[in-house]
């Protein structure tokens, strides 16, 4: 067993901000959205927080651990030593809803701007018969949080362009028309810096950064 | 835009690199003195290099200055009108430039 | 629902916490860029001071010789030559290549650009 103090967020936009810590004792192969749960089912029923599947796949549970963009539900409270105060902030560059809710509207119609099916025939799973699988993103929003442009809502982010690319890469229904249209405009891929953020924190293998790279590159070349 | 920041910085490297090296390491003294610094500027040569380098730090600066500003969420109107005041403050600012430096070597 | 205002979107432009090399970057390349206009602004105007003749210009050199001014000129040299490597390094990244090794050119990067400084600097010293 292990005994850690998360030191949480609270309030919402209409109430005060502060940071409220609580105890947990969660077994050492706990992740830290354990410990969230055992806050809310045993210590405080009021705490705000978005939760589902438990591993990885939902991407639900995305949240600033110690200030980094990571999954509760992949980072093991092993990593953190016995007795250590782990700071839980909600993601940035989303409305704040309270606690460590945030709404994922708005990154989700830009996702929906883009027009992406939601599997690939060419990212079929090993077998034998191949079958369909889900992209790789899960549109958890860790880049939308990470990225220091984002904090211009206009700006489509790294999810929604990494999206675009792969609907280029693989129309089927889609015609992407539109979506590279407004990815060339003036709040679409030219807006990246390229401070890479949105690769390091995603969990899932998108790394946007390329597929920004890659679309900037077609466009270039008239693609 | 993205592709002409890269452009003018590439540019940059050298016009500025050449700059540096020329009146630290080159010129007279490191161009201490007032009597050198006309006599460099008085080179057709530099004067060219002077004036094409401020067009192009210009021009990369007052990019990079709309580019931090559009990151502030800002209307297209107000976008509109940052083109229209930069453009202009980038002409007056070569302007003024190779204005005062011709002013120094006449 | 909460969005932010420019101050807590200039905020997140600055926020160190949780930010890794390619973060840290960032941060870096807008300082010194606005660091960089600024200077640039200050050095047209001492255009001004060629114009107005020889002890105008003499005593400006008088004035930028003093120690406090040196201080300058090395964030500045820093700041410049920090720009300008990282800037070669966005331009790569940002058509997609070398994302695997991004963290390792932004060392690359700010070494070099301590180096590079360093060397500058002794040698405008040694020139006097």
């Amino acid at each position: 067993m292990r005994t850690l103090k998360l030191r949480i967020l609270r309030g919402s936009p209409t109430r005060r901000r502060y940071y409220q810590i609580f105890t947990v004792h969660l077994h050492d192969e706990a992740n830290i959205i354990d410990g969230v749960a055992q806050v809310f089912g045993e210590q405080d029923h009021s705490l705000m927080f978005r939760h589902a599947c438990h591993h990885a796949s939902c991407g639900l549970c995305g949240a600033r651990i110690n200030g980094r963009e990571r999954l509760m539900c992949i980072t093991p409270i092993a990593e953190f030593p016995e007795g250590a105060t782990v700071t839980l902030e909600p993601l940035r560059n989303l409305p704040w809803v309270g606690d460590l809710a945030v709404d994922v509207k708005p990154f989700l119609q830009k996702m929906d701007q883009m027009g992406l099916p939601y599997s690939r025939s060419d990212e079929l799973a090993p077998g034998p018969e191949p079958g369909n699988r889900f992209e790789d993103c899960i549109e958890c929003g860790l880049c939308m949080s990470a990225c220091p442009v984002v904090s211009n809502l206009k700006y489509l982010g790294p999810a929604p362009l990494a999206a675009l690319a792969r609907v280029l890469e693989e129309p089927r229904d889609v015609d992407p028309t539109g979506a590279c249209e407004i990815a060339r405009g003036p709040h679409g891929v030219w807006r990246c810096h390229s401070a890479m953020e949105c690769s390091e924190v995603c969990p899932s293998n998108v790394d946007p950064s390329r597929a920004i790279g890659w679309l900037r590159r077609r466009f270039i070349t008239g693609k | 835009m993205w592709i002409w920041q890269a452009i003018t910085g590439a540019l940059l490297i050298i016009l500025l690199g050449v700059h540096m090296v020329t009146q630290h390491f080159i010129a007279p003294e490191g161009l201490r003195y007032y009597e050198d610094v006309v006599a460099y500027l008085s080179n057709p040569g530099v004067f060219a290099l002077e004036t094409a380098m401020l067009i192009v730090v210009v021009a990369h600066a007052l990019m990079g200055v709309r580019s931090i500003i559009l990151d502030l969420s800002i209307s297209e109107q107000t976008d509109t009108w940052l083109k229209r005041g930069l453009t202009v403050l980038g002409v007056l600012l070569v302007a003024y430039g190779v204005f005062m430096t011709w002013q120094v070597v006449r | 629902m909460e969005t932010q205002s420019t101050w807590q979107k200039i905020w997140t432009w600055i926020d160190l916490r949780g930010r890794r090399e390619g973060g840290i970057g960032f941060i870096l390349m807008r300082l010194t860029a606005i660091g960089l206009v600024v200077y640039l602004a200050l050095h047209l105007t001492m255009i001004s001071n060629l114009a107005r003749g020889p002890e105008a210009w003499d005593s400006f050199i008088k004035l930028v010789k003093l120690p406090i001014f040196m201080v300058g000129d090395t964030l500045l040299i820093f700041g410049l030559v920090y720009h300008a490597i990282n800037g070669i390094r966005v331009t790569v990244l940002g058509l997609g290549w070398g994302g695997d090794h991004q963290a390792a050119l932004f060392w690359g990067a700010f070494v070099l650009s301590v180096l590079l400084t360093a060397v500058m600097v002794t040698a405008i010293v040694a020139i006097g």
